[in-house]
């Protein structure tokens, strides 16, 4: 007898909870205004730790009334996490992976839309001496001046682009990559900056998230850019419009809005002047691949300039 | 220092955004917390109150549920709630329904396991009086429970202590998309990776005044009862 009566007192409580929450819920639904559709950018750590995506999004918003969100993630787990259905388009910065992505039937379309390089960089004593080598050479460099204990080399160790491309360098330097001179921090891009900045280490980095926490570190990052301005060092980034039958729940639509905009002259130009400190971070690349060496995308250009050319975007 | 001094200005400024981020932490932290306690509560005191078979396994894996790590609860929930996942028609990751859920899981077994633990150390005496008045058991538990209360509240308070410092599950399950599932913590992470600590540090000044206040509400009704107990 007890025992029923117990369980009754707890099935009213949790029903009145249920019930309470349940009112509380349809109230905020109901109440709640209109808003604007909300799209889901899957995206690298550089283009959010530099802030180009806040700079870029009350544009957005405001041309094709939409609410701008992004995930802050690797490129890894952004294809990772699109190619489950839960973001609606992807900006991130692998090539090989990005067309692997595409022609696994994940993604529809993927177009170059601007670039920046990479730089290596390093404590100013540069115990290495990497500083004006080529990348390779510095990647063997930094290599055997760990392997006898005096240098130390920060890897982002998260299967990010920056981290595919330290993965390649490694690859054609013919260096193995292990031992206690090799830390890998598996986080972002300024994290893993501060993370050699303190160990006096080298890494990595885009050369926006370097320039972007410089200006906000000021004088208590002390790395200096080592190797720079070699061709295996640039960094092109790309849209990739996602497989709308594959993911039926995705906003399609506001993904190619997106995809029009970055291309558009306007999101050209608003990226091409997007500086930190007065140094520009992103330089655009929409129709013109060739210009820093990659392979021409006239298929894909031709398709998106008469997509541009209907909407009135150009 | 200069993380206070931004952190006085952002305040007083009352930027839209630090508020919007502010209130969604609380109403996640908040909601989870209720929620675990509006199910922990009435599961703990069953446990407690009944004898039954591996009654020492299930309080032993309560207890053990209790140092849930946030991320794996993160992880676990992220692939329900993922629109390839078990869940997905749902339509609920990266909302703040999501968080919310993902943050029941931590505060449930909070609650769960220091309901148990303070019915179960509550006097054999009341225990033995309620049995030989032959009490009925709604009269028993709420006896019990109000014996128990000043154990309740430390459950909510641990239990909102663990939500609302929490980064791990909301990250996952929330996005940290801006001006929708942007809690407290993830904005500090975020500000933290961009280097702009005093931004990050005067969000976590308001994160501490939030559970200062919250929690001084809840000693406020801790100490009124013990007050009400003695006399």
């Amino acid at each position: 007898m007890s025992l029923l009566k117990d369980n009754k007192i707890i099935f009213v409580i949790i029903v009145v909870a249920v019930v309470i929450i349940a009112a509380g819920l349809a109230i905020y639904y109901v109440n709640k205004p209109a808003a604007p559709p909300r799209l889901i950018i899957a995206t690298t750590t550089s283009t959010v730790d530099t802030g180009l995506l806040d700079y870029l999004k009350p544009y957005f918003d405001s041309k094709f009334n939409a609410n701008m969100t992004w995930l802050y993630l690797g490129t890894g787990q952004a294809l990772e996490v699109a190619s489950r259905g839960d973001a609606d388009v992807l900006l991130v910065h692998d090539r090989v992976r990005e067309d692997a992505f595409v022609s696994s039937g994940n993604g529809t379309l993927r177009t170059t839309v601007m670039y920046n390089d990479f730089v290596i960089i390093g404590p100013p004593s540069d115990p290495a001496n990497a500083r004006g080598t080529n990348a390779t050479a510095a990647m063997i460099r930094i290599a055997q001046a760990g392997a006898s204990g005096n240098a130390t080399f920060v890897s982002r160790g998260d299967n990010s682009g920056t981290n595919a491309l330290e993965n390649r360098l490694w690859t054609k330097a013919g260096v193995t990559a292990n031992g206690t001179w090799y830390v890998s921090t598996g986080s972002g891009m300024a994290p893993t900056i501060r993370v050699a900045n303190e160990k006096g280490g080298y890494t990595i980095s885009d050369r926006g998230s370097f320039y972007k926490l410089r200006s906000t570190m000021n004088a208590s990052l002390s790395l200096v850019i080592l190797c720079e301005n070699d061709t295996s060092l640039l960094n092109p980034y790309g849209i990739i419009l996602l497989n709308s039958t594959k993911y039926p729940n995705i906003k399609s639509d506001l993904a190619t809005d997106f995809l029009l905009f970055m291309v558009s002259k306007q999101g050209q130009s608003l990226i091409g002047n997007f500086t930190v400190d007065g140094q520009q971070l992103f330089f655009p690349l929409y129709g013109n691949p060739e210009s820093i060496g990659l392979p021409s995308e006239n298929a894909t250009v031709n398709y998106l300039n008469s997509l541009l050319k209907s909407r009135g975007l150009e | 220092m200069e993380g206070f001094v931004r952190a006085l200005q952002i305040l007083f400024s009352g930027d839209h955004e630090i508020l919007g981020i502010t209130l969604l932490s609380l109403r996640v932290s908040l909601t989870a917390t209720l929620l675990g306690a509006a199910f922990g509560i009435p599961i703990g005191f069953l446990v407690a109150r009944r004898d039954f078979h591996g009654k020492s396994v299930v309080t032993t894996t309560i207890n053990t549920l209790m140092g849930l790590p946030p991320v794996v609860v993160g992880l676990v929930v992220y692939l329900f709630l993922s629109a390839s996942g078990p869940l997905g028609f749902l339509r609920l990751l990266y909302t703040p329904e999501a968080m919310i859920i993902a943050q029941m899981i931590l505060t449930f077994p909070i609650v769960c396991g220091i309901t148990i633990s303070s019915v179960l150390s509550l006097s054999p005496k009341l225990k033995e009086t309620l049995v030989s008045l032959s009490a009925p058991s709604s009269w028993e538990a709420r006896v019990l429970l109000n014996e128990s209360r000043l154990g309740l509240i430390t459950a909510l308070i641990a239990a909102f202590g663990a939500a609302i410092s929490e980064v791990g599950a909301i990250m996952m399950v929330g996005g940290n998309l801006l001006g929708y599932t942007r809690a407290l913590t993830t904005a500090i992470m975020l500000y933290t990776n961009m280097g702009e600590f005093a931004t990050a540090i005067a969000l976590g000044i308001i994160l501490l005044l939030i559970a200062f206040g919250v929690n001084l509400f809840l000693t406020y009704l801790q100490m009124r009862s013990r007050i009400k107990r003695t006399t």
